[in-house]
């Protein structure tokens, strides 16, 4: 569990707060989606619950950040990555090693896992991810889909609760944009995971994740179940933030009064919705 | 293919110890420098492309030979240019341009050149770098930081290629012009090129490292790797040959003399 | 404006990227190019700007074959943005930045420091501004400006959305598309976002594989499920819908649209109830001659009516 109390920081050197009096609490097992315009804060509260924030990047911290009860700035960031794995936004330059297999091996070997265990988790981990025939591929030679599937397996390696990443699919094209959603949605709901993932796409984590926070400029600005950002179209409206074009829809013929049902997020839905409108 | 990267494979060679790996290519080098005779440096070129064949590398190792023979020849040149012992050979007007002792040093120099050089080289073909790391770690203890970055710096040798050229593409589409005659304008083109790349680097540099501690990287110990590095019967075998191989070229310089 | 006669292209030592492809692109348009990653799109782009040379075939640029000419004479005529703006940025100053570009292409200092000024101005960039440090969208909006500031005739536009929130992405493509529409820009954008395709798009070209599988006004390609399904795209949300339809709403691809043709069907069919003798034939034909009198007058209009809807 991840709890923010009344947190701020402003990195060293610079003027204004990266974020601004954040409340936050992540459940066990949620699946937390964080979203807003870029330079809203969002990568640097992902690095407040790796300890990235105050331990690598120095700066003037307010409040409290806890991870499973501990205080991220007491402790080291070794000691809450035994809870908390976090996968950053540049696939390419947070590989230490150019064998899928060594990637793997790092987190493992530094932790001290003991040897005659090392071998099963690196076996579990990579059919988990259903990479097991990249094991002894080079890293260089890997599409960006499997690249990022292989900083998902070293992190996950590490058996941490928590996993963070940092818009994940930034680079990908669409297909590997759902098979990676698609995983973290079954390390979700299969292992129990707790995800939180930093995502431009709205249209994306209405469809994956339970719970979405708005951030913008620093702040929090929205927090709720994903069910209700359909609500909230004036409020991604103001912060130029894109909307899924059917919730659109939905939104425009319940304030004509044509509708009166849920607010449809995927085509689908849409469907039914324009069905019932049309009495066919 | 780069000349440098590694050749999978599961041969006599590559199953040798990565420590074995990296000593004998310093003692065959070794051998090659105390050697001090033309025949013999051939003898010992030879003897390497043929043990390479054995790995399959005979295609590496004589592309290998052919680009250090190239270094070999600017050495020869040189040499022959300033050694002046031993008679004249050739006079122009006057003034002797080389002499016998001159062109018998130079080949012998540029030879050796080859010869150590190769084994080196052919190192990279048969031993991945992290098994080497891996080795001089667990066998050698050589503290891991400095393993760390010997392999954190051979693996962005391509992903800083990579992030080079697509600056270079980017400097290129906005109308540099890398493709002047004029040399000057070409060199002061340069700075373009190397900003974003020294800051690019920077940033790559610094996420590695985040990912790095994050991932315990403070914590480990010589003891930490997970794979073994034993040796083998293989790996003493190969050191008697080596012996055999310095033997000889001891026993060559001493004799030859 | 630019023309792709036949080229194949391969890099060395791999399989080719490019197959045997041909098409064009008119002064003043705005196309867009799709597919997913490693259907040749970056290749595709590369050709166009003189980066790369096709191994067989001819890509003309404004008619100059660009085997002909070197890269920095095609570089004056073609603008390139590329997805990650920091390869491109290399000077002190946004200033300078930005005015780098024409001094290299050697336009006269009094007119660059005019051109420059205006960028700052239109991007809303402090010209002092270190430009390492500024934000992303900041940084992109550099790039963009030193890349416009060089007058261009044909901009490539790389993966606009890349790294780029929603806002950003919006202000660049309408700055952009505006340019096209007053002084006959021609723009070549790069995407697999199709809700973006779908709003500043006249036409779009599938690539697969290097090859062009499909190619066609916005609207017939937003509804060709099988050239879709080829190029591994999400396709956009509302033309998806009215293709459930079928014919019912053949010529809507908007949220405004679709609003509106909804509405039309409830009218149709509240007077058919009134008339009391609903004939199914005299509902269907009303519809759709409405449908086709909207979409007639509302070509062009498809962005405009989008972006009413946004703000």
């Amino acid at each position: 569990m991840i709890e923010c109390k009344e947190f701020s920081f402003c990195y060293k050197g610079q003027e204004q707060n990266a974020l601004n009096n954040i409340n936050l609490v992540i459940e066990d097992g949620d699946f937390l989606g964080i979203t807003g315009n870029s330079g809203a804060g969002k990568s640097t509260l992902t690095y407040a619950f790796s300890g990235i924030v105050p331990h690598h990047f120095p700066g003037d911290f307010y409040g409290a950040v806890k991870v499973n009860g501990r205080d991220t700035v007491d402790v080291q960031t070794e000691e809450l990555a035994r809870f908390v794995g976090e996968v950053f936004q540049d696939i390419d330059s947070q590989m230490v090693s150019s064998e899928v297999e060594d990637e793997i091996l790092f987190g493992l070997e530094n932790f001290g896992l003991p040897h005659d265990q090392i071998g099963q988790r690196l076996d579990e981990v990579l059919s988990m991810l259903q990479i097991s025939d990249l094991r002894h591929r080079q890293i260089s030679s890997l599409s960006g889909g499997q690249k990022q599937k292989v900083a998902i397996a070293s992190i996950l390696a590490m058996q941490p609760e928590i996993i963070v990443l940092d818009e994940p699919t930034g680079e990908l094209d669409p297909q590997s944009t759902i098979m990676i959603y698609d995983i973290l949605k079954r390390l979700n709901e299969e292992f129990g995971k707790t995800i939180i993932v930093v995502e431009q796409k709205i249209m994306i984590l209405s469809q994956y994740a339970k719970r979405i926070a708005v951030l913008d400029e620093g702040n929090l600005v929205f927090d709720g179940k994903s069910s209700e950002i359909v609500d909230q179209q004036p409020l991604f409206d103001s912060l130029g933030i894109s909307v899924p074009r059917v919730v659109r829809l939905g939104n425009r013929l319940k304030d004509e009064g044509l509708y009166s049902g849920p607010v449809p997020t995927d085509v689908d839905q849409a469907e039914v919705m324009v069905r019932e409108v049309l009495g066919c | 293919m780069n000349l440098l990267d590694y050749v999978p494979g599961d041969s006599f060679l590559h199953k040798l110890n990565p420590v074995m790996k990296l000593l004998a290519a310093f003692l065959y080098g070794i051998a090659c420098i105390i050697c001090n005779n033309v025949i013999m440096e051939l003898v010992f070129i030879l003897l390497m492309i043929l043990i390479s064949s054995f790995a399959g590398l005979q295609k590496r190792a004589l592309r290998l030979t052919k680009n250090l023979l190239v270094l070999g020849l600017i050495m020869f040149v040189l040499q022959l240019l300033f050694v002046r012992t031993g008679d004249p050979l050739l006079v122009i007007g006057g003034f002797c341009v080389f002499t016998v002792g001159g062109l018998m040093s130079a080949l012998l120099l540029s030879l050796r050149i080859v010869a150590t050089m190769l084994p080196l080289m052919l190192l990279f073909a048969i031993t991945r770098m992290n098994d080497l790391c891996g080795a001089l770690v667990k066998r050698l203890h050589v503290p891991y930081r400095y393993a760390f970055i010997v392999t954190t710096a051979f693996r962005f040798v391509p992903l800083f290629t990579t992030e080079f050229h697509d600056i270079e593409d980017a400097q290129k589409a906005r109308g540099v012009e890398y493709d002047t005659g004029n040399i000057f304008r070409r060199l002061k083109l340069i700075v373009p090129l190397f900003v974003p790349l020294l800051i690019s680097s920077m940033k790559k540099v610094d996420a590695g490292a985040m990912s790095a501690q994050l991932r315990g990287f403070n914590l480990r110990t010589t003891q930490s790797g997970y794979h073994e590095y034993p040796f083998h019967r293989c790996d003493a075998v190969c050191l008697l040959f080596l012996a055999a191989v310095l033997a000889v070229s001891v026993a060559g310089m001493i004799l030859i003399k | 404006m630019l023309k792709f006669d036949h080229v194949s292209f391969s890099y060395p030592g791999m399989t080719q990227t490019v197959k045997d492809l041909s098409f064009e692109v008119h002064a003043g348009e705005v196309v867009a190019m799709i597919g997913s990653n490693g259907a040749g799109k970056s290749t595709v782009s590369r050709l166009a700007n003189g980066l790369l040379r096709p191994d067989s075939g001819h890509v003309y640029v404004d008619g100059e074959d660009t085997g002909k000419v070197r890269t920095s004479v095609i570089a004056k005529k073609v603008g390139f943005l590329f997805q990650n703006p920091d390869r491109q940025i290399c000077q002190n100053t946004v200033r300078e930045e930005i005015a780098f570009g024409p001094q290299v292409q050697g336009v006269p200092q009094d007119e660059t420091e005019k051109r420059t000024e205006e960028m700052l101005q239109t991007f809303e960039l402090d010209g002092d501004w270190f430009p390492f440090t500024r934000s992303r969208g900041e940084r992109q909006r550099i790039a963009l400006a030193s890349v416009l500031a060089c007058s261009p005739e044909l901009v490539i536009l790389d993966e606009p959305t890349t790294g780029l929130d929603y806002r950003e992405c919006i202000r660049i493509m309408d700055y952009i598309t505006g340019l096209s529409r007053e002084q006959g820009l021609t723009v070549l954008m790069v995407s697999h976002d199709m809700e973006l395709v779908q709003e500043y798009a006249q036409r779009v070209l599938v690539l697969t594989d290097g090859r062009l599988v499909g190619e066609g006004p916005t609207g017939r390609i937003m509804k060709d499920m099988s050239v879709l399904g080829q190029a591994h795209v999400l396709p956009a949300q509302i033309p998806m819908l009215a293709l459930r339809f079928g014919e019912k709403f053949s010529d809507v691809y908007t949220v405004e649209e679709m609003a509106e043709a909804i509405h039309r069907e409830k009218a149709a069919e509240a007077a058919a109830m009134k008339n009391g003798r609903a004939d199914a034939n005299t509902i269907a034909d009303t519809k759709h001659q409405g449908a086709n009198a909207i979409a007639a007058g509302d070509k062009s209009g498809n962005a405009p009516d989008e972006k009413g809807a946004r703000s």
